[in-house]
């Protein structure tokens, strides 16, 4: 019996950086010569999140889904599971929470949690294909509104969702809307965000490349229902998928009249433009961006008129970011209330998160607002790589702060983040283990804002740079215990004195290192001693001659010749020539090696 | 519209910022990157005030924000003056050797820890007056490059302008004297490239380059300009006054 069988081949990043798109091709070369047994039909699809494992392979209507697949596994899912249905055990998701494999991944643990709305398509639809979103439900709800033909009801229906900016503010959309679309002018625009910079952060990227469509329809409908006829898409340099995958969407969308003039039949017009960013990451923040657009240097200007009255070019300007706008077409296609029944009071609908560090499962993960840290890092995340112990998480980029394990209950919205000091940002959930140094970790993302603040602010470039030095200093051991209240105090007046919000917010990782995990700073300035091992100068090794069985593994280990000893035979290690790498003491499998501060006289 | 500035009740028609209002009472804001005549750009942050708007507090740079009626401003709060500290000593640690922050310190009594002094410190504290002085005159030949703690203010990559004019006016606006122009031999060289200066037919002193007197020139649409120094120019109309004057008394 003939049967139709779909391949759907997850070309996200990830997945493509492990030769994704070599298997799509091998698998189509290979189906199109072969002796069909069964009507089979490859398609390349956006990230299905769990990139740790790709790249990821899924067989329907099987529900077959097999993970960390190599271009040699190609013929044998060939001839087992599409010829013989047949499931290769060895590819399916080895569930770390369960103990066991599955062979759907939406049963896995990483995936049942989950809930998918902005990423709702990604995964399931070949991303060049407009035709593949118009099967699922794709310009439905723009065809909707078209023919209701009462913008009003529009921005009532995103203001009664209670869906808010997913850039990082949480600022009410429909509120936005409401604004821009109450003002005269009649040249109006409407900006995606696709600036996406906080390290560790795809989740912007991933929306771009797999579900294109949604973004434009997004945009389209916000358009008709403030007034706006142009929208412009502005994209970090960084993103070629995404600027191709966009621009192949807005190709098709005009050929298929869901944009350009008179769309749908319906009068109205509406088109958008792919601008490409610089690579600042500061032109992620509203203002920088719009004068980026415009040309112009991409420093942020103060907000004392808001951009709903003088944005782009001093008109009335909506500016949203990517997983807002993908929130938008299925809000209106199901309306507010279904909406408002996911998530929490205040805090409407889901969130994506891209979880990294060290978490056993890191990817993409839409969860309902108010799912708590915990159930993202252990039901999700599946825990700690190596089951080391967990010491916290680091949220929101560079503008977050860093949450402890005391707080791991916190519920991940808007407010609850907000009032622990950390904030939701864009969506970046960074995991750390014992092994991360909480002092370094304050000093990366200092370098990076002091690379990436655009440096108008005397308190954001300066301040920053100072807190830098500082910092330095302190992982160096030149550290001194006054420098943590100067650090405080510099960041208090960076927070009130810096115009954007990349300035307010940029002393956070410092001042919420300092709040929770004070003791660290204390112990690198008093016993110079980083206990993560991470500061080199403030780190050494020592091997423990009661314990010291002489197996030379840690001599083997060294990499710069640094341990001698005898076989079975106390080793000892050269503190001149010792790098500090922490080799020996992964390695030693009795224990016997020892990290300590540094050393007197160093 | 009326303004409460520490405690006392201002009046202002409304089209000013808070600072052109507290210059204009004669209440002191410290602010360097504020010049009447150009667009506030709120670089500096030295202006910064704290504004009570609606029994919300927030804290705002002077210069750009527009007064509002009914709005409370304070100038002097504990919190405003130990911002105000920890920006100087910032501008301190940025240009340690500049004449005019060591000033500024001493005025406000700020003892900055010299340890974190910049590695790479000059006399430039990136206020932008410069650009904004070259971009007002129309030349724009210099302009901020580059970001974060490696921004400064350069002509493109770098190299000699051609949109330069040579006439020196970032210099003279410049709150730090961190602009180096050299007047030598009469040539003048700004910004890595040199011009010609001009002699005024009067005195004979070089006064301005060549190319500003052209520009001048081409602004005005007018060729025949007299070549005088700003001195000559003051004396030779002085005269003129006094000449026509004469005739009425």
């Amino acid at each position: 019996m003939m049967n139709n069988k779909k391949i759907l081949v997850c070309c996200g990043t990830g997945c493509l950086a492990n030769g994704a798109y070599e298997i799509y091709e091998k698998l189509k070369y290979l189906l199109s010569k072969e002796r069909i047994v069964v009507e089979t039909e490859v398609k390349p699809t956006g990230c299905n999140g769990l990139c740790e494992k790709g790249p990821v392979v899924k067989i329907l209507p099987d529900e077959i889904s097999y993970f960390k697949v190599s271009i040699e596994d190609v013929e044998e899912i060939i001839e087992k599971t599409i010829n013989n249905g047949e499931v290769i055990e060895r590819l399916l998701y080895y569930d770390t929470n369960e103990n066991k494999r599955i062979v759907n991944h939406i049963d896995a643990s990483f995936y049942k949690h989950q809930h998918k709305i902005a990423l709702r398509n990604i995964g399931e639809i070949d991303p060049s294909k407009i035709e593949d979103y118009l099967e699922r439900d794709g310009y439905k709800a723009l065809r909707k509104i078209l023919v209701e033909c009462n913008p009003k009801k529009v921005v009532d229906e995103v203001l009664d969702s209670g869906l808010r900016g997913r850039g990082g503010a949480g600022f009410p959309t429909g509120l936005k809307w409401k604004s821009c679309a109450q003002q005269d002018e009649t040249t109006k625009y409407v900006i995606c965000n696709g600036d996406e910079g906080d390290p560790g952060a795809f989740m912007d990227r991933s929306i771009m490349e797999g579900d294109p469509n949604t973004i434009i329809e997004g945009m389209a409908i916000c358009g008709y229902s403030v007034g706006a006829g142009k929208g412009f898409l502005y994209i970090r340099d960084e993103y070629q998928l995404a600027r191709k995958n966009m621009q192949i969407a807005i190709e098709s969308a005009r050929e298929h009249g869901y944009l350009g003039e008179n769309i749908l039949k319906s009068g109205f017009d509406f088109d958008l433009e792919i601008v490409r960013g610089g690579g600042a990451f500061v032109c992620g923040e509203s203002s920088a961006l719009m004068e980026s657009i415009e040309g112009k240097i991409g420093e942020p200007k103060a907000k004392f008129i808001r951009s709903v009255e003088k944005g782009l070019w001093n008109k009335p300007t909506i500016l949203n970011n990517v997983e807002t706008w993908a929130n938008v077409p299925i809000i209106i296609q199901k309306g507010a209330q279904w909406f408002k029944s996911m998530g929490t009071e205040n805090n409407s609908g889901t969130k994506v998160f891209s979880l990294v560090g060290k978490v056993k499962n890191t990817g993409l993960v839409e969860v309902p607002m108010g799912t708590s840290l915990r159930e993202l890092v252990f039901d999700i995340g599946g825990g700690i790589i190596d089951d080391k112990p967990f010491k916290g998480v680091q949220t929101g980029g560079p503008s977050g702060g860093c949450i402890p394990k005391e707080h791991m209950d916190v519920k991940l919205d808007f407010d609850s983040l907000d009032k622990i000091g950390s904030m939701m940002g864009s969506g970046g959930v960074i995991v750390m283990d014992s092994d991360t140094c909480m002092v370094e970790i304050a000093r990366y993302y200092m370098e990076f804002l002091a690379e990436e603040s655009c440096g108008k602010c005397t308190t954001c470039r300066e301040g920053i740079r100072t807190m830098l030095k500082i910092l330095t200093n302190i992982t160096e051991g030149k550290g001194e215990m006054e420098d943590i209240d100067l650090l405080i105090e510099l960041g208090k007046t960076i927070e009130n004195g810096s115009l954007c919000g990349l300035g307010k917010t940029a002393p956070n990782p410092v001042l919420t290192t300092i709040k929770y995990f004070r003791k660290e700073y204390e112990e690198h300035i008093q016993n110079r001693k980083c206990t993560a091992g991470v500061c080199r100068a403030l780190t050494s090794y020592q091997i423990q001659a009661e314990t010291c069985i002489g197996c030379g593994l840690c001599k083997r280990k060294c990499p710069v010749d640094a341990i001698s000893g005898i076989a079975k035979e106390l080793h000892i290690i050269d503190q001149e020539k010792c790098i500090k790498c922490g080799e020996c003491y992964k390695n030693c499998p009795v224990d016997s090696i020892v990290r300590g501060g540094a050393i007197h006289g160093d | 519209m009326e303004i409460n500035i520490d405690g006392k009740v201002y009046s202002s028609d409304g089209n000013e910022t808070i600072l052109e209002l507290a210059l204009r009472k004669g209440i002191e804001i410290p602010h360097l990157c504020y010049k009447s005549g150009f667009e506030p750009i709120g670089r500096c942050r030295m202006c910064l005030v704290e504004v009570i708007d609606r029994k919300r507090s927030k804290i705002v740079s002077s210069c750009q924000f527009p007064v509002k009626d009914g709005i409370e401003v304070r100038t002097d709060t504990e919190e405003i003056k130990a911002m105000r500290k920890d920006i100087i000593m910032l501008l301190y640690l940025k240009s340690p050797e500049n004449t005019e922050v060591k000033k500024l310190a001493a005025q406000y009594g700020v003892a900055a820890p010299l340890r974190y002094v910049d590695d790479t410190s000059d006399d430039c504290i990136l206020c932008g007056l410069c650009v904004e002085a070259c971009k007002t005159l129309g030349t724009s030949a210099i302009s901020m490059v580059g970001r974060g703690t490696t921004k400064k203010v350069s002509t493109p990559y770098d190299d000699e302008s051609l949109d330069c004019i040579g006439c020196n006016s970032c210099a003279e606006v410049c709150p730090t004297n961190a602009i180096k122009t050299v007047d030598k031999d009469g040539k003048r060289t700004i910004w890595n490239r040199t011009f010609d200066l001009v002699k005024c037919e009067i005195c004979g002193k070089y006064f301005t380059t060549e190319e500003t007197f052209q520009y001048v020139e081409k602004s005005l649409n007018d060729d025949h300009m007299e070549r005088i120094c700003d001195t000559c120019r003051k004396k030779k109309t002085a005269i003129t006054f006094k000449e026509s004057f004469k005739e009425i008394y």
